[in-house]
């Protein structure tokens, strides 16, 4: 069959719903939305070029700056892989501090994800209460880590600086009055008409495209993908008995529900980390030696992989970074955006797979 | 200065649209400038409204560090916003590159080569009040007066 386009519309590369440079094309027939296009490049900066032949001690500030977002657990897989290649031991009050660090990351990302996704379909309201109760986040984040964005909060052998008495203290209660907020915004979208009309039912992904598109993280786990989080594989989440969230529906409302209730299930680890946590060092300490590993942890957006060549002297010859977003990206393309019904359910799916260029491009 | 003169100083002070562009960084600085517009920060009390769209925007802020795709658009984004208008630096990646401005990099920092930049905000990223602190201070003092320094 001849397809009949009748314009080509560009969205972006700047746009007022993007975070930041990415340029969808999207062809047309009348309202309805044919087939769509994604081009990349804008933010290709070639951080994997720089890292190369740089101490660890360098490329771990560079690691984390791969990302700003999800800055924690870009700072958190590379130095698991260093510890993994140089055999260093972490003592088990730093292992459960990182899953702290990492999961306040995780929720601060899957809420500022949310909050893109309710600015995008235009309810403003619920987008500025999910942006307050981020900041919430955040501040315990910066009282843990010392910083709000990039952290730097790993290093090989530990963490940088321990939780207080107090802080903690702190932190629970900021996270108890966090989660009775958030149950509020999530009965909100829940029951919300109008957010059910642009969400339900648009932008639908079914198991089987996932699995061929090689989805990943929540997009993967909203079409009902089993075991897809690598948190499953890591010894300090499963000893805190941690148990994945999936989702059947496979819209843009699933993706999004899917994020708020991994959100409540990051307040619950926490909580579990805060309560149990063991007393003793932060830091080992080690030597960073020779060797190469590919290892893979669970980004707030899927799975990130890290592939590291390293010499006696703890330098990096060679690295490769796989992050989460570009499979994600293509699959909402070529999966999600077939046949929309019109431009602006294009924005909006977009948006619901949490794309993050500045990691995809690197 | 002539009573028209003064309303529009009066009004432009209140009054700044702002759009911001992300030309090659680690999108830490893009969540701190979406962070200002929380309800703690409250950017919107200030007469401050972001939006995207460069022909409406009256100060540009610009994220990162020069990628070789931004290098002409960059310039044409500036072109498109009326005049007066203003260009901020946000975070250490426009001013000097930070992190990238390394052997093998791909960017070509500073921003300041391809357009004129009115302030910079360095932090790696900045606080968001720092943020807003420097657009509510560099804006009014560049609008004021503008019709009368043209004549």
């Amino acid at each position: 069959m001849k397809k009949t386009v009748d314009v080509s519309i560009p969205l972006g590369p700047m746009h007022p719903c993007w975070k930041e440079p990415v340029r969808l094309k999207c062809e047309t027939a009348g309202e309805r939305v044919l087939h769509t296009e994604v081009e990349l490049g804008y933010m290709k900066k070639g951080i994997e070029r720089i890292m190369r032949g740089r101490p660890w001690q360098e490329v771990m500030f560079l690691a984390e700056r791969v990302c700003g977002i999800c800055s924690v657990v870009h700072n958190m897989v590379f130095i698991e892989a260093m510890e993994l290649i140089s055999d260093i031991a972490v003592p088990p009050r730093a292992a459960c501090l990182r899953v702290v660090a990492n999961e306040l990351d995780r929720i601060a990302s899957h809420l500022i994800a949310n909050f893109s996704y309710c600015y995008t379909i235009e309810h403003e309201t619920l987008a500025m209460y999910l942006l307050n109760t981020r900041e919430t986040v955040l501040d315990n984040l910066e009282r843990l880590t010392g910083s709000r964005i990039n952290t730097a909060y790993m290093i090989p052998g530990g963490v940088r600086f321990d939780l207080l008495p107090e802080d903690a203290a702190t932190m629970l209660a900021d996270l108890a009055k966090v989660e009775e907020e958030l149950k509020r915004y999530v009965r909100i979208f829940e029951t919300g008409p109008l957010i059910g009309l642009r969400s339900r039912g648009i932008g639908y992904m079914s198991r089987e495209d996932a699995i061929r598109a090689h989805t990943v993280g929540p997009t993967a786990r909203a079409s009902g993908v089993e075991d897809c989080d690598l948190r499953l594989r890591h010894p300090t989440y499963r000893a805190l008995g941690f148990e994945q969230v999936t989702r059947t529906e496979g819209d843009n409302f699933a993706r999004v529900m899917l994020r708020f209730q991994e959100v409540f299930q990051s307040i619950d680890l926490i909580r579990k980390c805060v309560d149990t946590l063991p007393a003793g060092h932060i830091r080992g300490g080690g030597l960073c030696r020779a060797g190469e590993v590919s290892y893979s942890g669970e980004a707030p957006r899927g799975e990130l992989t890290y592939t590291i060549k390293t010499d006696d002297f703890g330098r990096v010859l060679d690295i490769a970074i796989r992050t989460p977003s570009i499979m994600n990206i293509e699959a909402c393309a070529h999966y999600m955006v077939v046949n929309a019904t019109s431009i602006a359910d294009v924005t909006s799916t977009f948006i619901s797979s949490d794309p993050c260029i500045a990691c995809n491009e690197r | 200065m002539s009573i028209l003169q003064s309303i529009k100083n009066a009004v432009r002070s209140r009054s700044i649209h702002v759009s911001y562009i992300d030309v090659g960084s680690c999108n830490g600085c893009d969540i701190e400038v979406l962070a200002c517009l929380a309800p703690r920060y409250d950017i919107e009390q200030y007469g401050i409204y972001v939006h995207n769209n460069p022909r409406e925007a009256d100060v540009l802020l610009v994220i990162g560090s020069v990628t070789p795709q931004w290098e002409d658009k960059l310039r044409n984004i500036w072109e498109k916003i009326p005049a007066p208008k203003a260009a901020i630096a946000i975070g250490n990646c426009p001013i000097s590159g930070c992190v990238y401005a390394r052997k093998g990099s791909l960017t070509t920092p500073p921003v300041k080569n391809y357009i004129p930049i009115a302030a910079e905000v360095p932090g790696c990223p900045p606080r968001p009040t720092e943020i807003l602190s420097a657009i509510l201070s560099v804006a009014p003092l560049i609008f004021k007066d503008y019709e009368e320094k043209q004549s």
